[in-house]
């Protein structure tokens, strides 16, 4: 009996190795649990969405003003690289609904194989992501450390500066060797598009983790999932980014 | 508890969080094989000169690319009526930002030097090197 005079519903556990799960008590069925929550979660996504579509339509609209300036922009990123990251991302997801088939039909040790081998993916590509973050800071393409610094004018020579982007090998030219208009602007959408999606990738990494905790206690069953249910839903959307990033940033049209 | 009628070949759990689908691991793994297979495709076509067409055809295989990672591994096909109209609508709602961001831009009379994609870039633009060196 809870507090407000309700019995509380209880999911009897299917195994031995499975804890039973009881139903919040201001929720009347599990049905009701299960697509209140599942609701939420799409709402969520839906805003994740638009975040990253503000970003889009930002890249589109200077893609379409400087279409040189990206070319040249997309052409200094590794597109190798890229197409690894875009299959480790692909065969996350594919291990992610995996996982979340084994907890549906309540196979626990598979359930945590393929939540792992899920983190492994969202390792392999953090350390691919870093070692190109790497490369390009050390180009000065973007250079970490003063990334927030903004424009920095010279008042006794009337000459700009802008401290994140110093482009040491001059690559940011066109055809003749003259400077490309607003050179740092694809760098500027390239790391601020990587790095929230990559924010998203260590995020998801983390839920996973901590959905394997309650896999391992054997709280998420046939019977209740949910959770490994939206932390998949979670990382599949990290996934869908990116198929979208990978041809835009890399392979620019 | 709903009852369960389906015959998509898939398999259902009777389970007490409600009406469930669980896919079967065969159709996973045809899902992943065929986004691969477009990963490669999405590279093979940046080969070659379309055009402005080339944008258009790598949004087109990523939108295809898209759509079964949100059909399949999301079980969008399979859930509920609002759930899907939830997701769904933020694409709508996505699309009037990219129409009236598009329109105006395409509509613009972008004439001042700054706009001007084949301008020569005046020197007040050049990022001098040799201030930057020093503060390293």
């Amino acid at each position: 009996m809870s507090q407000d005079g309700h019995h509380s519903v209880v999911i009897p556990a299917p195994g031995p190795e499975f804890v039973p799960h009881t139903v919040a008590h201001h929720f009347d069925t599990p049905v009701q649990e299960f697509q209140a929550a599942k609701l939420g979660f799409w709402l969520f996504l839906a805003t994740e969405i638009l975040l990253f579509g503000g970003l889009f339509a930002a890249y589109f609209y200077y893609h379409d003003l400087y279409p040189e300036t990206f070319k040249v922009g997309g052409q200094q990123l590794d597109w190798k690289l890229g197409a690894i990251n875009t299959s480790v991302l692909l065969l996350s997801s594919w291990t992610m609904a995996m996982g979340v088939r084994s907890a549906q039909t309540s196979q626990k040790r598979k359930t945590l194989m393929f939540c792992a081998l899920t983190v492994v993916g969202a390792a392999i590509f953090m350390v691919i992501k870093f070692f190109e973050y790497k490369a390009k800071t050390e180009h000065g393409l973007f250079v970490f450390p003063h990334m927030f610094d903004g424009y920095q004018v010279d008042t006794a020579t009337m000459t700009g500066s802008l401290p994140w982007f110093t482009d040491v090998h001059n690559v940011m030219v066109d055809a003749t060797g003259a400077p490309l208009p607003h050179g740092h602007l694809f760098f500027a959408i390239y790391v601020t598009m990587t790095a929230i999606h990559g924010l998203h990738v260590i995020i998801g990494a983390g839920l996973i983790l901590w959905v394997m905790k309650g896999v391992a206690k054997g709280r998420f069953h046939a019977g209740y999932y949910l959770p490994v249910d939206l932390v998949g839903l979670y990382w599949h959307l990290v996934d869908l980014i990116w198929i979208f990033l990978f041809p835009l940033l890399y392979l620019v049209p | 508890m709903r009852a369960h009628a389906h015959n998509d070949g898939h398999g259902h759990g009777a389970l007490q969080m409600g009406h469930h689908h669980v896919s079967s691991s065969a159709m996973f793994l045809n899902v992943l094989v065929v986004l691969l297979i477009l990963t490669v495709v999405t590279v093979g076509v940046s080969r070659i000169d379309f055009g402005p067409a080339n944008m258009l055809i790598a949004m087109l295989i990523a939108s295809v690319k898209a759509s079964l990672v949100i059909l399949f591994f999301m079980h969008v096909k399979w859930d509920t009526a609002i759930n899907k109209i939830v997701f769904l609508s933020s694409f709508l709602f996505l699309s009037l930002l990219f129409v009236f961001t598009l329109a105006d831009q395409a509509t613009r009379r972008i004439d001042h030097p700054m706009h001007v994609t084949k301008a020569k870039v005046s020197k007040e633009w050049v990022y001098p090197k040799p201030a930057i060196s020093e503060k390293h």
